[in-house]
């Protein structure tokens, strides 16, 4: 007796092989068998139409606090996602001294938006150390972690305030290294650094102070344990990125260890910025070095209010002028009639048809309802305004704090973006789940990359797909017991209709700890999630299953 | 031909963080040309310490400017 099997679906495996019809039974968390099962199981979920994949596996996000009061890191579960690497570009929840705590909320707060209620009413901080931090949030948990410790608070526990002012002492670094074994030990698969992230007032974080020694001598620890070393790498210029391509090349050779950097992404205004780096890693990896590229599926929007100076309005400088008055003056200026009358004239004949049209309202924030998710376009036809004009009343109405969104400024090519993301060394992700809760969603790249670079495009096979966010993503982390449909590894499963499957529209909602706002996009397609063999999800609905495990 | 390298356009782009930043291309000495991307305030401090309120108004100023918004 099996308990459960997945009958008559197209598995498709995570290796890239073809697809085939089959079943899968399931037995004691572990996958039992494939192919045509014969046998009984407690529970038949038919999947008559739909693939039958491995769990997704997402390998940058930033779910370190949110799994603490929501073990499945919502709503990645329900777009298929069984596995989340969190801790990335420096920052992980442990190891870190009590005093410290304030600090490094601080951190988390730049770089996820996170509300202060989630780090003082959420859960109860209990630990400092990365077997504490495993231990609190392992029993909640219905999707997998495999977290990655922060080089930052490492230094922060070493070096305490002096971690963001100086270079370490050889003493400092051996202590470090002590440390860096003690959470590999307790779990961790890998080490972030960040040469590129500030803390909420500015100033660089501590991995930033760290010179080159310190950074080679982690990485021989990492050596130890085969394990990952994870970069941001100055992306903002692509001349120093292809230096840190070629850094890591060398700490990957020298300590025989997996390195990958994020993000890489595609612009228009910089058309070879992607592929001279992926060029770079091509070179590095015939070297025998492993240093791998992450991108992700989705296309960056730009997004503004009239709150604060926004670059949006960089060409129109009357806007400049007036959106960088104090924030009393600025309403005033918009009031005004001659100076709206300038304001709308910089817009273009059209009073910012083309311009601004297109702009969408996102809500989330003090828009009133009605107008969420319209364009500005539809707002002005609706309110007998041209879209400047719109722009500036609706604003003004709801005092300034009303964001528009520009979607697609930025990664936006697909047929540019296909091919690199079928490039066999590049690894998807990037998705950094989690993070920025209240200016975009993070969630759903998976789900893009079938609806757009598979059905859409035709850039990837069903089946290619699958295994870059599965098997192969398995093999690059060193995740040993997941990514593939196979007898005795972890049952991790997600079925889904390969015609559905997709993201929906943003939303924002509320249910970040203090009624906390963050967008987020639902997932189509999506039929059911096991997770070590237990249904996490199903039929749109998560279930009371806990099968999530801390997995090395 | 400067000794050190200048600002030779500008223009908006899509932050990875949803923001709008702003790429500056710069001259070298030697004649090379490449893009430096500053985040939206180093942005925006960068057009402050020029006194410009338009991006195309940044060509021909020092590189030096942009560390003056960092």
């Amino acid at each position: 007796m099996f308990d459960v099997i997945v009958r008559n679906g197209l598995i498709v495996d995570g290796s890239g092989a073809p697809g085939f019809p089959g079943d899968v039974a399931v037995k004691d968390g572990k996958i039992a068998a494939v192919g045509e099962v014969v046998g009984e199981a407690r529970t038949t979920i038919d999947a008559t139409g739909r693939v039958v994949a491995p769990g997704f596996i997402d390998p940058h996000t930033h779910f370190d606090v949110q799994l603490l009061w929501d073990g499945a890191a919502r709503p990645a579960l329900a777009h298929g996602v069984t596995c989340v690497v969190p801790g990335n570009c420096s920052l992980s929840l442990a190891p870190i001294k009590a005093p410290d705590r304030q600090r490094v909320i601080g951190m988390f707060q730049q770089i996820e938006e996170m509300p202060p209620e989630a780090f003082t009413t959420a859960f109860e901080w209990s630990w400092e150390d990365f077997a504490g931090y495993r231990a609190a949030l392992e029993p909640g948990l219905s999707i997998n972690v495999a977290p990655l410790v922060g080089h930052s608070v490492i230094r922060l526990w070493v070096m305490g305030a002096e971690a963001q002012e100086r270079a370490a002492a050889p003493a400092e670094i051996a202590a470090m290294q002590a440390l860096l074994r003690e959470c590999l030990d307790a779990g961790a698969v890998g080490l972030s650094t960040s040469f590129v992230d500030v803390d909420e007032n500015g100033r660089p974080v501590p991995s930033r102070f760290a010179q080159f020694a310190e950074l080679d001598a982690l990485c021989a620890v990492l050596g130890e344990y085969g394990r990952m070393l994870q970069v941001v790498p100055e992306f903002y210029a692509t001349d120093i990125t292809i230096a840190r391509i070629d850094q890591l090349g060398e700490l990957s050779l020298k300590h025989d260890i997996p390195t990958t950097f994020s993000p890489l992404f595609d612009t228009l205004a910089v058309p070879d910025n992607a592929d001279r780096a992926i060029s770079r890693v091509e070179e590095q990896f015939a070297r025998g070095a492993r240093v791998w590229p992450q991108m992700q599926t989705r296309p960056i929007d730009i997004s503004f209010s009239l709150l604060r100076p926004s670059l949006f309005f960089a060409r129109w400088p009357r806007w400049v002028r007036v959106l960088r008055l104090p924030l009393d003056a600025r309403e005033t200026a918009l009031r005004d009639p001659d100076t709206v009358a300038k304001l709308i004239a910089d817009t273009g004949p059209d009073g910012g048809e083309a311009a601004l049209g297109r702009l969408v309202a996102r809500g989330g924030d003090a828009c009133p309802q009605a107008f969420v998710g319209q364009t500005l376009s539809q707002i002005a036809k609706a309110r007998s305004q041209t879209p400047a004009m719109a722009l500036i009343d609706l604003s003004l109405e709801n005092k300034l704090d009303v964001a528009f969104l520009s979607a697609g400024q930025g990664h936006q090519s697909t047929d540019r973006i296909g091919p690199m993301l079928a490039h066999p060394l590049v690894h998807i992700g990037a998705s950094d789940g989690g993070a920025h809760l209240s200016s975009f969603s993070t969630y759903g790249d998976t789900g893009y990359l079938f609806s757009e670079f598979v059905r859409k495009a035709g850039a990837l096979t069903l089946e290619r797909a699958v295994a870059k966010i599965t098997g192969e993503t398995a093999d690059i982390w060193g995740l040993k017991d997941r990514g593939r449909l196979e007898a005795g590894l972890a049952a991790d499963i997600v079925v889904f209709d390969p015609d559905l499957i997709g993201r929906a529209e943003e939303r924002p909602t509320f249910d970040m700890p203090g009624d906390g706002m963050r967008y987020v996009r639902d997932a189509t397609g999506i039929d059911t999630v096991l997770v070590n063999g237990e249904v996490a999800y199903a039929k749109g609905a998560y279930t009371v299953a806990r099968a999530g495990i801390v997995c090395v | 031909m400067t000794d050190e390298a200048v600002i030779v356009g500008a223009e908006i782009v899509a932050g990875h963080d949803g923001a709008a930043e702003l790429l500056v291309r710069l001259r070298h000495p030697n004649g090379s040309e490449g893009p430096v991307v500053l985040d939206e305030m180093t942005g925006l401090r960068l057009m402050t310490a020029c006194g410009v309120t338009h991006v195309d108004d940044l060509a021909g100023q020092s590189w030096r400017r942009i560390l003056e918004g960092l």
